[in-house]
C-alpha cells in the first residue's frame, strides 16, 4: 500500500502503513502485534503515548503503545478483539499490514520519574499501555528507585504477557505482585481485587510516583488507598481510555470537560483532573 | 474597507455575474423553511429568509465528508477544495463560522475543513426577518464580525455593501455598484443595530457570568428536570452552527475492493457518542440522558467559552426550533441557571 | 475468492423485502459477483438442503410449528441474518400482540382451524441464534448490500447506528414533520435508513424499531401536543412496527 497525498493539502487523517512482523494471541481475546513502519523510518514515541491503528474498510481504534521506544526498531500493540475494527485487526497475521496514525497525545513524564520510587498499578488490559513504561524502566533500571508493579486480572486466563510476568516475578530489579478476582484450581497466588495488594507490601511511601491504568471502576479505589498512604495527588498519573474517532482533538468523543484525552492525555496528572467531572 | 450601494434592480444581475464565475450557495426556500443550496436560478434567492435548517458550515464541511479513498493498492486524501461563493450568511452565522474556523485550525490543522473554507468567498447579508427563536442580539453581540469578504445590508431601495477583503472588493466589478453615501452607510448601521435589538428572545448575563454560573451548576437538578422530556435525538447538535463533533466510518464500494473513510456530523446527545466497547458490551461515560443534556450546555457555555472568550453559541435559535420536546432553548435554560 | 453461498427463507411476512432486493437492479447484480444464491423464492425455483454460508431470513416467528424449520436452517447455515422488520422485531405482525382475540377478529368461526394457528409475533431471535439483524420495512437495500459486503470481507461485526432518525433527517436537512404541522415517531425510531420518508413528507413510523431507552412518555406528549393526535392514537401510535419494543410489551 502506498499513500499518494497532496502536499499542499496535507491531511491529518492519512496514516502510515506498518508491516506486521509477528502476531500472537496471548489470551482468548487479546492479540499481540509486533510492527515496523513500511517506510523503514523509525517510529519514535514516548512511553504512554497512543496510536490510531486501523484497517481500510473497517476503521481505526485508539491503542496504547505496548512496548518501550528503547526496544529497537519495532513497536508493540495489543488488540482486544471486541468490535468491528478490532475483530478485523485480530484476523491479521505476520506479513499483513495495518495502518498507524501517531504517536498521539502525551505519555508519562519520564524525566520526572527518574531517581524516584515507582509504583505501577495495572488492571486487566490496562497492562498493555503501561508496559511501555515498565520496559522503559527496566531498560534504564539505574535511573529509577524502587520499582513495584501491581497487576490484577479477572481470572488466571486473563493474565497477559505470561512470559513477561514470569520474568518479572523472578526479577530482583523489581517487585512484582499480582492478583486475580476469581482463581482456578491451579492458581496459587493472591486472590481479590487489586487494592488488596496494598496490604501486602510496605514499599509504597508518600514519595512514590504512581501510574494507574485499568478499567474505569479501578481508579477511585486505588486512589483511596494512595490517599491513605499519603501519596500526594500530584504524584499520581492516570492513563485514561475513551472512544476516539480522530485522535487529533477534533471529533469530540474523548472529551472530558475542556480536555481531549487524545491530545492532553491519555496520561494525566491526577491533581490536574481530580476536579473535572466525568474524568474518573 | 469600502462601502458601496447596489440598487434592488441591479441585485439579480450581480448575483448572475457571481453565478457565471462561481458556484453560488445561498438561502432558498424548502417547504415551510429555508436552506443554503446551490443557486440554479437567481429567482430562487431569498435574502429575506429568517434562518436555514442547517447552518452554513455545511458548505465547507458537509454532513458526510469523505476523508480518504482507498483501494487494494493504496489510499489517497479526499481533500479537493473548489472555489465557491457563500452568499447571504447572517452576521451571527458568520460568527459561527469564525468559531468553527478556530476549532478546526487550533492545535492540529484540519485541512479537510480548512481547505474548503479557504476556497469559499463569504458574502454576508443583514437579517431582514427574525427566526422566532433568535436571540443573537444578546449572545456574543459584542464579538467582532470576521472571516467574511463582503457584507450586504438591506436598506431603502437596495443594499449597502461593505467590501471587507480584496476578494470582496474584486466582486464589485461583477455588478453595477455605486459608492455609498454617508446616509446609506448610517442607514445600514442602524438596520443591523435594530436587527439585534428586535430579536424575539433575550439572554441575560455576560460571557463571564454565563461561564461561571453554568460551570458551577454541574450538580444542579435543573439538567434532569429539562432532560425528562429529552429524546437524546441529537437534533440540537446537528443543527448547531458551532457543533463540530463527528464520527468516522469506513465503507466498501459494491466492488468489494475499494471504498472510502468518511466522517459524519455526530451528536453528543445520543447514547452511542460516549460509549466505549468493553467485554461486557459497552461502557458509557454519560449514561443518563440528563448527563448528556448537561454536557451540551457545559461545552457551549463553560468549556468552549474559555477557549473563545464567549459561549460557543451565536443565538441563531436553530436548536430551539429543532427540539420537538422544546427543551433545547439556550436562552430559557441559561436564563434559568443565571437566576439560581 | 470462492463465492459465498446464500439462501433466502421466508416466514410470516409479505416477502416484500425479497422483492425490494430484486428491485435494486445494478448493485444487486454486482453483488452476484461475490455471492451465489442457492434458494430465493421470489427470484428462482431451485431449493437446497445443502450447507449454506449465509441464510437470510425474512418474516416473524409466530407459530410454534416454525421452530423446527428455523432450527434446521440454523444447523446448516454458517451465518444467519434476520432481515426486515418482521424478522428483526416481529414488525407489523406484532400489532396483534397486546390482544388475545385477534384470531376470532380476523377469521371469525374459522379461527380454530389448525392451519390458521397464530401466536404472538416474535423476532427470529426468539427461536434461534441470529448473527445479524437488518431492520426496516422493507429493509434498506443499501444497508443490506453494505452488510453483505462486510460479510463477504469476513467481518464479524457490522455497524448499524443506534441513534434516532432525527439525526439523519437533520443531516439531510429535511423539514421536520412537526414544522409542517404533522406528527412523526422519528425521535424514538432507530436510524440507519437515511430517513427517506420524512424527506418525502411522510411521518416516520419506526419501521426499523425503537432506539435503546426510547423516551416513550415524551413521545406520547409530543404526538399529542405538537402532532395534534388524539390521546388514544398518541398512546397506540408505536404499535404499528414496534409493539415488541414498547415498555408495555
Amino acid at each position: 500500500m502506498t499513500c499518494t497525498c497532496n502536499d499542499n493539502n496535507e491531511s491529518i487523517f492519512l496514516p502510515h502503513v506498518a508491516d506486521i512482523i509477528d502476531a500472537q494471541m496471548i489470551t482468548s481475546t487479546e492479540k499481540h502485534f509486533k510492527l515496523k513502519l513500511q517506510s523503514g523510518e523509525r517510529f519514535d514515541y514516548e512511553p504512554g503515548q497512543i496510536v490510531e491503528a486501523g484497517l481500510f474498510g473497517y476503521g481505526e481504534v485508539p491503542l496504547g503503545l505496548a512496548s518501550s521506544p528503547t526496544n529497537g526498531e519495532s513497536f508493540d500493540l495489543v488488540v482486544r478483539v471486541l468490535g468491528k475494527v478490532t475483530k478485523a485487526l485480530g484476523d491479521l497475521n505476520a506479513g499483513d499490514t495495518m495502518t498507524i496514525r501517531g504517536p498521539l497525545g502525551n505519555g508519562f513524564p519520564v524525566d520526572e520519574f527518574k531517581g524516584e520510587d515507582v509504583l505501577i498499578v495495572a488492571g486487566g488490559i490496562g497492562l498493555c499501555p503501561v508496559r511501555s513504561m515498565i520496559e522503559y524502566i527496566l531498560h534504564h533500571r539505574a535511573d529509577f528507585g524502587k520499582f513495584t508493579l501491581f497487576f490484577g486480572a479477572k481470572t488466571p486466563h486473563d493474565l497477559l504477557f505470561e512470559e513477561d510476568l514470569e520474568a518479572w516475578r523472578c526479577d530482583s530489579c523489581m517487585h512484582y505482585m499480582d492478583t486475580v478476582d476469581t482463581p482456578d484450581a491451579a492458581w496459587k497466588g493472591n486472590v481479590g481485587v487489586i487494592t488488596t495488594l496494598f496490604e501486602k507490601t510496605t514499599e509504597i511511601t508518600p514519595a512514590t510516583k504512581v501510574i494507574i491504568c485499568g478499567p474505569p471502576i479501578m481508579y477511585k479505589f486505588v486512589i483511596r488507598e494512595l490517599d491513605m498512604i499519603g501519596v500526594p495527588r500530584s504524584n499520581i498519573f492516570v492513563d485514561l481510555e475513551r472512544r476516539m474517532k480522530c485522535g487529533v482533538g477534533k471529533c469530540g468523543h474523548c472529551q472530558i470537560n475542556d480536555k481531549y484525552v487524545c491530545m492532553d492525555g491519555p496520561v494525566f496528572r491526577y491533581s490536574e483532573i481530580e476536579t473535572l467531572e466525568e474524568a474518573i | 474597507m469600502k462601502s458601496y450601494f447596489l440598487s434592488d434592480q441591479n441585485l439579480s444581475a450581480f448575483v448572475e455575474g457571481l453565478m457565471s464565475k462561481y458556484p453560488v450557495i445561498a438561502p432558498v426556500a424548502k417547504r415551510s423553511r429555508f436552506v443554503f443550496d446551490k443557486l440554479v436560478d437567481v429567482s430562487e434567492l431569498r435574502l429575506d429568509y429568517d434562518t436555514t435548517i442547517l447552518p452554513p458550515k455545511k458548505v465547507f464541511f458537509p454532513a458526510k465528508q469523505d476523508l480518504i479513498h482507498f483501494n487494494k493498492d493504496g489510499f489517497t486524501s479526499a481533500i479537493d477544495p473548489q472555489e465557491q461563493v457563500l452568499l447571504g450568511a447572517h452576521p451571527h452565522d458568520i460568527k459561527g463560522i469564525a468559531m468553527s474556523d478556530i476549532f478546526y485550525s487550533d492545535r492540529e490543522y484540519d485541512n479537510n475543513y480548512m481547505a474548503n473554507r479557504k476556497a469559499t468567498i463569504i458574502i454576508g447579508s443583514s437579517v431582514q426577518n427574525h427566526y422566532k427563536h433568535a436571540f443573537f442580539g444578546t449572545m456574543n453581540a459584542d464579538r467582532g464580525l470576521t472571516g467574511h469578504d463582503a457584507f450586504m445590508t438591506k436598506i431603502e431601495g437596495g443594499y449597502a455593501v461593505d467590501a471587507v477583503t480584496e476578494k470582496g472588493e474584486s466582486l464589485v466589478a461583477l455588478g453595477a455598484f455605486e459608492d455609498a453615501t454617508e446616509a446609506q452607510v448610517a442607514a445600514a448601521t442602524e438596520v443591523n443595530r435594530k436587527a439585534e435589538e428586535d430579536c424575539p428572545e433575550k439572554l441575560n448575563g455576560t460571557a463571564a457570568e454565563i461561564r461561571e454560573k453554568v460551570r458551577n451548576s454541574f450538580d444542579s437538578p435543573v439538567w434532569d428536570e429539562f432532560a425528562e422530556k429529552c429524546f437524546s435525538c441529537g437534533s440540537c447538535n446537528i443543527v448547531c452552527c458551532t457543533c463540530y463533533c463527528f464520527d468516522v466510518q469506513d465503507e466498501w464500494n459494491v466492488d468489494g475492493a475499494s471504498g472510502s473513510r468518511f466522517r459524519l456530523w455526530d451528536a453528543c446527545l445520543t447514547t452511542e457518542f460516549s460509549e466505549v466497547t468493553s467485554p461486557g458490551g459497552s461502557e458509557n461515560f454519560r449514561e443518563d440522558r440528563g448527563e448528556r443534556y448537561r454536557h451540551r450546555f457545559m461545552r457551549k457555555a463553560a468549556y468552549l467559552n474559555e477557549q473563545l472568550g464567549g459561549p460557543a453559541c451565536t443565538g441563531c435559535g436553530r436548536c430551539s426550533g429543532a427540539c420537538t420536546a422544546d427543551i433545547a432553548n439556550p436562552a430559557t435554560v441559561i436564563n434559568k441557571i443565571l437566576e439560581q | 475468492m470462492a463465492k459465498v453461498k446464500c439462501a433466502w427463507f421466508d416466514f410470516a411476512s409479505c416477502e416484500g423485502c425479497q422483492i425490494e432486493l430484486t428491485n435494486y437492479g445494478e448493485p444487486f447484480v454486482e453483488l452476484l459477483e461475490h455471492v451465489e444464491p442457492v434458494e430465493f423464492r421470489e427470484a428462482m425455483s431451485e431449493k437446497t438442503t445443502e450447507p449454506i454460508d449465509v441464510a437470510f431470513i425474512e418474516g416473524s416467528f409466530t407459530r410454534e410449528a416454525d421452530r423446527r424449520r428455523l432450527e434446521e436452517i440454523r444447523e446448516r447455515a454458517g451465518v444467519v441474518v434476520a432481515y426486515g422488520a418482521c424478522a428483526a422485531s416481529g414488525g407489523v405482525n406484532a400489532l396483534k400482540n397486546h390482544t388475545d382475540d385477534y384470531a376470532e377478529e380476523v377469521y371469525g368461526e374459522d379461527a380454530k382451524r389448525p392451519h390458521l394457528d397464530s401466536q404472538k409475533a416474535l423476532p427470529i431471535s426468539a427461536a434461534i441464534k441470529v448473527d445479524y439483524e437488518i431492520p426496516g420495512c422493507p429493509m434498506d437495500k443499501a444497508e443490506f448490500i453494505r452488510v453483505v459486503e462486510q460479510l463477504v470481507h469476513g467481518t464479524s461485526k457490522v455497524y448499524i447506528p443506534s441513534y434516532p432518525v432525527c439525526v439523519e433527517c437533520k443531516r439531510r436537512e429535511t423539514v421536520c414533520r412537526y414544522d409542517d404541522g404533522d406528527h412523526c415517531l422519528g425521535p424514538i425510531s432507530l436510524a440507519g435508513c437515511g430517513a427517506p420518508c420524512p424527506a418525502d413528507g411522510i411521518p416516520c413510523e419506526a419501521c426499523r424499531g425503537m432506539v435503546a431507552n426510547p423516551n416513550e412518555a415524551a413521545m406520547e406528549l409530543v404526538l399529542k401536543e405538537n402532532g395534534n393526535l388524539p390521546e388514544r392514537w398518541a398512546k397506540d401510535k408505536s404499535r404499528m412496527f414496534t409493539a415488541n419494543h414498547r415498555g408495555d410489551a
